[in-house]
């Protein structure tokens, strides 16, 4: 059982030998990623290492894959474009198989008329957006932004982010779906398993979706997603996309029909009340607080500073004490990016009237320097198209995301302070970026229509520092434990710290978890659809009864 | 520099595979997403800037060794410097296509270089010209690299002394197949009253063989040339060549010259728009422009720097003094296009992936002489792109980037290039007839005519005023 | 005691300690009101019935299932039933009346978020939630009894396209009794304690339906038919009450021509509700009609309700007026489609009550002919007309004329799937009518589903041929059921659980 040179030459026969490497240097790349230097002993960036990587073309061949893992108990660990410590293997136990799913790299079909569009694994979000746009249509991209898939984020991730609030995440937005699953076989989801194509996600009877996709997804846990149908939105205005401007900072015009705002407030209450008023009056098209993820004290001087391509980063501490910039740093301490669109002009003047009234009521503002033309350009294609969203990393190479959890605007605001004294505190031995305690970033909901909205702690750290990386680590730590002294769950931290976990100390969290039967219901899914145990424990379960 | 140097961008590499698309911004198709030739051809994520990043970290962390598969990784890749830009898009403390290089050079230091390397850099060795090797398949090694200028009156530096130097570049001197470019750019200089000449046989600036990863016959021909400019007393090369650009601009600069290096299409644009020169002739084409890595996005002025690593607010990494952001931001991408839009009847228009973001034609980093298919996938690549804008030509500013395409069209002996190819799908390039759909550059254009390559300087000569007219 | 009476005084004695003895039925009114519906499922009495008041009360009923092997089938709606999901498939059945728990257990104005137990009916949560300036979104004039949650859990179609996100929408949350008698709840409150009173405190709301973890709960008792878990209690989501409203209509002869128009709307999410009605449908939603209006009602008519709330709700309801304007301008221009304020006997306001209200008694899809067969499936709005040609041409093969076929297509998920509905009532007197009716109704699976026809919940006769056609997602249900409900205590029979 396990891995062997004969297994490796089956593999060879399904995808041929040029798709398939057991090369060390080669699967050191897969085992490479980001947040494995804070859950990995002695700060390693490698997660454990797969014992061969392939590149499946088609169901076919994954099927055949998954099948022959089965047979030698080998764990399939599929990536669509994987981008963190979840795409690799998990198990330094167990031998994986990875399976990097680039070859499935086709958008099979954009129906404009119903508003669906069906991908393979290895579309990201950028190539799908640029394809609809010509139709005047949208997707989600998610908060991990436009280099990322678009199935792995409604099939197998949050899929939540700042379109989310009008274009659904990517968890409401999946339709139909083509499943590999644990044990080889295809199950085709909605509509597409009774033949009547890609359009409903539902059914017939209950949504089978629902064994592996929640709020998580089953992060590659769960068999492997191999097309995937994703609901479309319109996207009023130009078809065209005119960007332009100078590297880093392009820029894309703002259509007659949208709005681009850097809104501010005066508290954190006047800020839930916005956030309310705006859901219940339906404005908005895309709503974020983005630019905050440079730390309130900083993110003015260094969102300028990005904006003018002679600079660099090291000037950002000599902006940040121009008396100007200071001005402003006060001015937008609490603000958020929004943008509105109008399916008229009629539309969107009103809009533009209700977002005044709104401000005027919570005693909020427009952010002036950032609705000039040069930043209301800049905001509109970072966000547009989250193309940008590797800028997380920009202090140091090292960001984790801390705290986020999801709730309504209310139930945010309150842990709001405590995220912020948490990092202030953290930071203050310099370990950690000291941006200012709230380097909080989110989206305005990531539900849509609005209703639920999170806030994510960016701590930044230099991820070729050790004492800055286990710095890191002790944030997290704490941030667990700040939240826990207010009666809170973990955050992100939560997640990411479980993968540092033994079975054992993860078997004990969920035991202990509000309701623990939750993940005595996934154990018997686990071990109903994949009985040879190939999936790995993202799929979270207490451990087989008896 | 030494790859060590180079660990703490490995460190900080967040695998987030930007640098294997154009700028995410800049995607405005499914097809034309894709920035990397190498990670597309090569498909595992180590064939990417980031991948190699991480390969050489696992080799230096001791966690894996050199095989051939590593050797492949580190040199099938045309250091075009699209991962570098695309890195750049949002972080200052990586230097992807710098670490590459370093790469290499600790892999030719240990003599661990893809097979065909050991032939190539002989022969280089032995001719000083990296053109006319059997891998490279066209030039004239016999000649003196002269030929194009043998009834011109041209000072020869050799001998003599002048300011401004013309240099066409290997592929100009011995490539006869593209034709009077470097004729007409010696033309024109002369009628701008230019103090111009230039150097004979032999003069490769060193730059493929840099790229190779051989860093010490670079220094040897760097240091020759920079003794023979000094010695006829240059004070500017002019050049027809991107890769010599670059070399000059920046790899020169960077041991210590201080020569000022121009590429004809920003000395036409300047004398344009000076008025020294003018366009009367109608050239009625469409045209695409092919950006070349190293005029574009590598073609960024040199700024000296020795620094250090610092920190700010804490961790967050800067550098002191500030590092030069090579990122793209200010490469010629308006020289060329001026003048292709100065010329009467021309209408340019342009390939989704351009300026930054230009998809190689494929010759770069070693890549044409030592991995012939790849190469001619890369280029049939572009080919297909720039036919798809609608355009009767692509035009460039460098003479591989034109032997490239011109063979991915034809084949690179003129046949009918089959086995070129097209990545991504069926493109229709590599099933056209034998010969037909190429024009050589140099041939008058006609709008009528198949799809056609060219170089700048072929477009300006046409658009000349017609001698004696 | 070991025969069949000594059984059933232990099932009543064991039923009365869980339940209370008044809530415990076998008499045999009650139990016929259990044993047939307005569909063809064989009519089997149940044993008993039985009205649990609280979720302790229903877990111990699913305990005692499974410990006795008895089969239960979940009831929150009143009659009259349609779907043949509310009879017991099998002999010796309990079923679970949980009309007892009908609590509104919180309005939560500054969220939005209703949370209510089973047997809460629409008649009886709209006026409630009316009081705090909100309203829920309904199917097409439910019947008074129509227990929310079950309508919502059943994916009945909304009225208004713009607010449907995705199914099961506006259903978010829910506290399920599981078949194997585990509790859980779904959603974000998955993640809270076990008690809607303990979250509240801690500030916590049940918004988020997703997950909680890996498993998206809620879609797993969508479509479910009561076969996987009993639920409990359910926050939905609600909308601002109107401050201004409005309908118009666009008539058309022909359904094609309204595809593009309403096809636009959806994309524009414009307009409160959207629906598209042949003219039989209208008129037995506006039943009593005069026959001469009756007659004079176009064949197709896309009825577009229009509201303004919020701020400037007056300016809200005009700027949307002027939009579904153009669009009927721009894309109905070529088949000479125009808004109108109103149809033959019917007015805005008429239309207004239909679509905000709860049928009158008896319910309107019975009043015309006593009963009622509905046939319905999903489809996307480039394919229904065709589909719906196809549907009619066979009510006319089975012997009904198309003509009196009540057809009503809603715009779900704001607009990428299309629930299609065809109503045919009948006199059940009338034997050759009744009989027509059935052969339309049992044969639309075999018939429609070759064309693209999607029968996403399939009831009764469905089942089979729907899942004869899908043997992945088949397998992997039952995969499914065997977790939840491993002794298929839960409502056994229905779907492909048989
Ligand atoms: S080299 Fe840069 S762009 Fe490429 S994966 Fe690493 S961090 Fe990302
Ligand atoms: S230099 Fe060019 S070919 Fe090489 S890795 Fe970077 S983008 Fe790819």
């Amino acid at each position: 059982m396990g891995f062997t040179p004969e297994v490796y030459k089956l593999f060879e026969d399904i995808v041929g030998p040029e798709n398939v490497s057991d090369d060390p240097a080669v699967l050191d790349s897969y085992a490479f990623e980001v947040l494995a230097d804070l859950v990995r002993p002695e700060q390693s960036h490698y997660m454990p290492r797969p014992v061969a990587v392939a590149l499946p073309g088609t169901t076919e061949e994954v099927q055949a894959l998954v099948r022959v893992c089965n047979v030698h108990r080998i764990k399939v660990k599929p990536l669509s474009t994987g981008w963190y410590h979840f795409a690799a293997p998990q198990s330094d136990e167990h031998d994986t198989l990875q399976l990097d799913m680039r070859r499935m790299d086709r958008i099979l079909e954009i129906d404009e008329t119903n508003m669906v569009a069906v991908i393979e694994p290895y579309v990201i979000a950028a190539q799908l957006q640029a394809e609809v746009m010509k139709l005047g249509l949208n997707i989600n991209v998610t908060g991990a932004g436009a280099s990322c898939s678009i199935l792995a984020s409604a099939c197998a991730y949050a899929g939540q982010g700042p379109m989310a609030y009008w274009m659904g995440g990517n968890a409401e937005n999946l339709l139909a779906l083509e499943w590999v699953t644990p044990t080889g076989d295809v199950v085709r989801t909605g509509s597409l398993g009774s033949g009547a194509g890609w359009f409903a996600a539902e059914g017939p009877g209950p949504s089978v979706r629902g064994v592996c996709r929640g709020t998580f997804g089953s992060r590659g846990g769960m068999g492997v997603y191999t097309k995937c149908a994703i609901k479309l939105c319109h996207r009023p205005g130009t078809t065209e996309w005119n960007v332009h401007g100078t590297t880093p900072a392009y820029r894309l015009p703002v259509d007659d029909l949208f709005r681009v705002y850097t809104l501010a407030v005066p508290s954190w209450d006047a800020w839930a009340d916005l956030y309310y008023k705006i859901y219940d009056n339906e404005i908005g098209y895309i709503f974020h607080r983005q630019f905050n993820l440079a730390g309130a004290n900083l993110a003015p001087a260094f969102w300028l500073m990005y904006n003018d391509h002679t600079k660099t980063l090291g000037d950002v501490e000599w902006m940040a004490q121009d008396p100007a910039v200071k001005e402003l740093t006060e001015e937008m301490r609490i603000s958020f990016q929004f943008i509105m669109a109008g399916r008229s002009t009629g539309d969107i003047e009103l809009q533009d009237r209700v977002l005044d009234a709104l401000l005027q009521q919570v005693g909020g503002w427009k952010v002036e320097r950032f609705c000039e033309d040069d930043m209301a350009e800049f905001t509109n294609m970072y966000l547009q198209r989250l193309g940008h969203k590797h800028i997380n990393y920009v202090w140091a190479g090292g960001y984790v995301g801390t705290w986020m959890q999801i709730g309504t605007p209310d139930w945010v605001k309150n842990y709001i302070p405590i995220a912020s004294a948490g990092l202030e505190r953290d930071a203050a031995d310099g370990l950690l970026v000291q941006c200012g305690g709230d380097a909080m970033m989110g989206s305005g909901s990531g539900f849509p229509g609005g209703g639920v909205t999170g806030l994510e702690q960016f701590v930044s750290y230099d991820a070729n520092d050790l004492e800055s990386t286990r710095a890191a680590v002790r944030h997290m730590e704490d941030a667990v434990k700040d939240a826990a002294s207010h009666g809170l769950p973990p955050g992100k931290e939560g997640l990411y710290l479980e993968l540092s976990k033994t079975d054992e100390q993860v078997h004990a969290e969920l035991a202990a978890a509000n309701q623990p039967a939750i993940f005595r219901f996934q154990r018997k899914i686990k071990d109903a659809i994949d009985p040879n145990d190939i999936g790995d424990r993202l799929y979270a379960t207490l451990p087989p009864e008896g | 520099m030494a790859l060590i140097d180079y660990r703490p961008d490995a460190m900080r590499c967040t695998r987030c595979s930007y640098c294997k698309w154009v700028p995410l911004d800049l995607v405005k198709s499914w097809r034309y997403a894709k920035g990397c030739p190498s990670v597309e051809h090569g498909r595992f994520h180590s064939y990417s800037g980031g991948g190699r990043l991480i390969t050489y970290l696992s080799l230096l962390d001791g966690r894996s060794e050199v095989t051939d598969r590593v050797v492949d990784i580190a040199f099938k890749c045309q250091l075009c410097g699209n991962c570098d830009v695309t890195c750049k898009v949002c972080r200052y403390d990586m230097e992807p296509l710098a670490a590459q290089h370093e790469f290499r050079f600790w892999l030719v230091e240990q003599g661990r270089v893809p097979t065909r390397y050991e032939s190539i850099i002989d022969g280089y060795r032995r001719r000083g010209t990296m053109v006319g090797d059997p891998n490279t398949l066209v030039g004239d090694p016999q000649s003196d690299g002269l030929r194009w200028a043998r009834d011109l009156r041209v000072k020869d530096l050799n001998t003599d002394r002048g300011e401004v130097l013309l240099h066409p570049g290997c592929r100009f001197s011995y490539d006869g197949g593209l034709g009077p470019v470097a004729r007409t750019s010696l033309e024109i200089l002369q009628e701008a009253g230019l103090d111009v000449g230039v150097l004979g046989a032999g003069r490769c600036c060193g730059g493929r063989v840099y790229h190779m990863g051989y860093r010490d016959d670079f220094t040897t021909a760097a240091e020759a040339t920079l003794a023979a400019w000094e010695a006829a007393g240059v004070k500017t090369v002019v050049t027809l060549c991107a890769d010599c650009y670059h070399t000059f601009k920046r790899l020169y600069a960077e041991r210590g010259s201080s020569v000022e290096v121009v590429h004809m299409v920003e000395m036409v644009a300047r004398l344009l728009a000076e008025g020294r020169l003018e366009f009367t002739e109608e050239v009625p084409l469409t045209v695409t422009y092919h950006d070349p890595c190293h005029l574009g996005r590598q073609g960024e002025p040199y700024v000296p720097w020795d620094g250090v690593e610092k920190k700010i607010f804490g961790q967050a990494v800067v550098y002191d003094p500030p590092r030069p952001r090579y990122n793209g931001a200010q490469g010629i991408y308006d020289a060329p296009r001026d003048v292709l839009r100065a010329i009467p009847g021309l209408e340019l228009v342009e390939m989704e992936r351009s300026r930054e973001a230009a998809w190689c034609c494929g010759a770069g980093g070693g890549v044409r002489e030592a991995f012939p298919e790849f190469n001619a996938w890369t280029a049939a690549e572009r080919v297909e792109e720039a036919r798809s804008t609608g355009a009767d030509a692509v035009v460039s500013a460098c003479p591989w980037c034109e032997r490239n395409f011109l063979d991915a069209l034809r084949g690179p002996r003129g046949g009918d290039g089959t086995g070129v190819a097209a990545p991504f799908q069926d493109s229709g390039v590599a099933a056209a007839p034998a010969g037909r759909g190429v024009a050589a550059p140099g041939v008058t254009a006609a709008a009528d005519a198949p799809f056609q390559v060219f170089d700048v300087l072929d477009l300006v000569r046409q658009a000349l005023p017609r001698k004696g007219a | 005691m070991g025969n069949a009476i000594g059984r059933a005084v232990d099932a009543r004695d064991a039923l009365a300690e869980i339940v209370r003895g008044e809530h415990v039925s076998d008499d045999p009114a009650t139990l016929a009101g259990f044993t047939r519906d307005h569909s063809d499922e064989l009519p089997i009495p149940p044993w008993f019935v039985v009205r649990p008041g609280d979720e302790s009360q229903v877990r111990e009923l699913v305990g005692w299932a499974n410990a006795t092997g008895t089969p239960l089938v979940p009831v929150s709606s009143g009659p009259p039933h349609f779907r043949g999901d509310t009879v017991p498939g099998r002999p010796g059945a309990v079923v679970v009346d949980l009309r007892r728990m009908k609590a509104i257990r919180r309005i939560d104005r500054r969220n939005k978020l209703a949370v209510i137990e089973p047997g809460v009916t629409y008649a009886q949560l709209q006026p409630a939630l009316a009081a705090e300036g909100l309203r829920v979104v309904t199917p097409l004039r439910p019947r008074a009894g129509k227990s929310v949650i079950a309508a919502l859990l059943e994916r009945e179609p909304t009225l208004v396209p713009r607010y449907h996100y995705a199914f099961p929408e506006p259903l978010r949350n829910c506290g399920v009794v599981w078949g194997n008698g585990e509790a859980t709840y779904t959603g974000e409150a998955g993640y809270g304690p076990p008690s809607l009173d303990a979250q509240w405190a801690a500030g916590m709301r049940q918004v988020d339906p997703k997950g909680p973890a890996q498993t998206d709960f809620v879609r797993l008792l969508s479509g479910a038919q009561g076969t996987l878990g009993i639920v409990t209690w359910a926050s939905v989501k609600c909308t601002l009450l109107p401050e201004t409203r409005k309908v118009v209509f666009v008539p058309a002869h022909r359904l094609e021509h309204l595809i593009g128009v309403c096809g636009r709307l959806q994309r524009l999410r414009l307009g409160e509700e959207v629906l598209l009605a042949s003219g039989s449908l209208l008129a037995s939603l506006m039943a009593p009609m005069r026959e001469a209006d009756r007659s004079e009602l176009p064949p197709w008519t896309l009825v577009v309700g229009l509201a303004g709330r919020a701020m400037f709700p007056e300016e809200c309801l005009a700027v949307q007026e002027t939009d579904v304007r153009e669009v009927v301008a721009d894309l109905g221009r070529e088949h000479g489609l125009e808004v109108a304020d109103g149809l033959p006997g019917i007015d805005s306001d008429g239309m207004l009550e239909i679509l905000t209200g709860v049928s009158a008694e008896p319910y309107w899809r019975l009043a015309d002919k006593g009963d009622c067969r509905e046939v319905f499936f999903n489809a996307t709005l480039d394919k229904l007309p065709d589909l719906v040609a196809a549907a009619l041409w066979l009510a006319e093969e089975s012997g009904y004329p198309a003509a009196d076929v009540g057809v009503y297509i809603q715009p779900q998920q704001q607009g990428v799937v299309h629930h299609c509905e065809f109503t045919l009532p009948f006199d059940p007197a009338d034997a050759d009518e009744a009989a027509a009716v059935r052969a339309f109704h049992t044969t639309a699976v075999e018939r429609l589903a070759p064309a693209g026809a999607y029968f996403s919940r399939p009831y009764g006769p469905w089942a089979n041929p729907v899942y004869a056609r899908d043997g992945g997602s088949t397998a992997m249900l039952r995969t499914i059921k065997g977790v939840f409900d491993p002794n298929n205590v839960l409502n056994p029979g229905k779907l492909c659980f048989r």
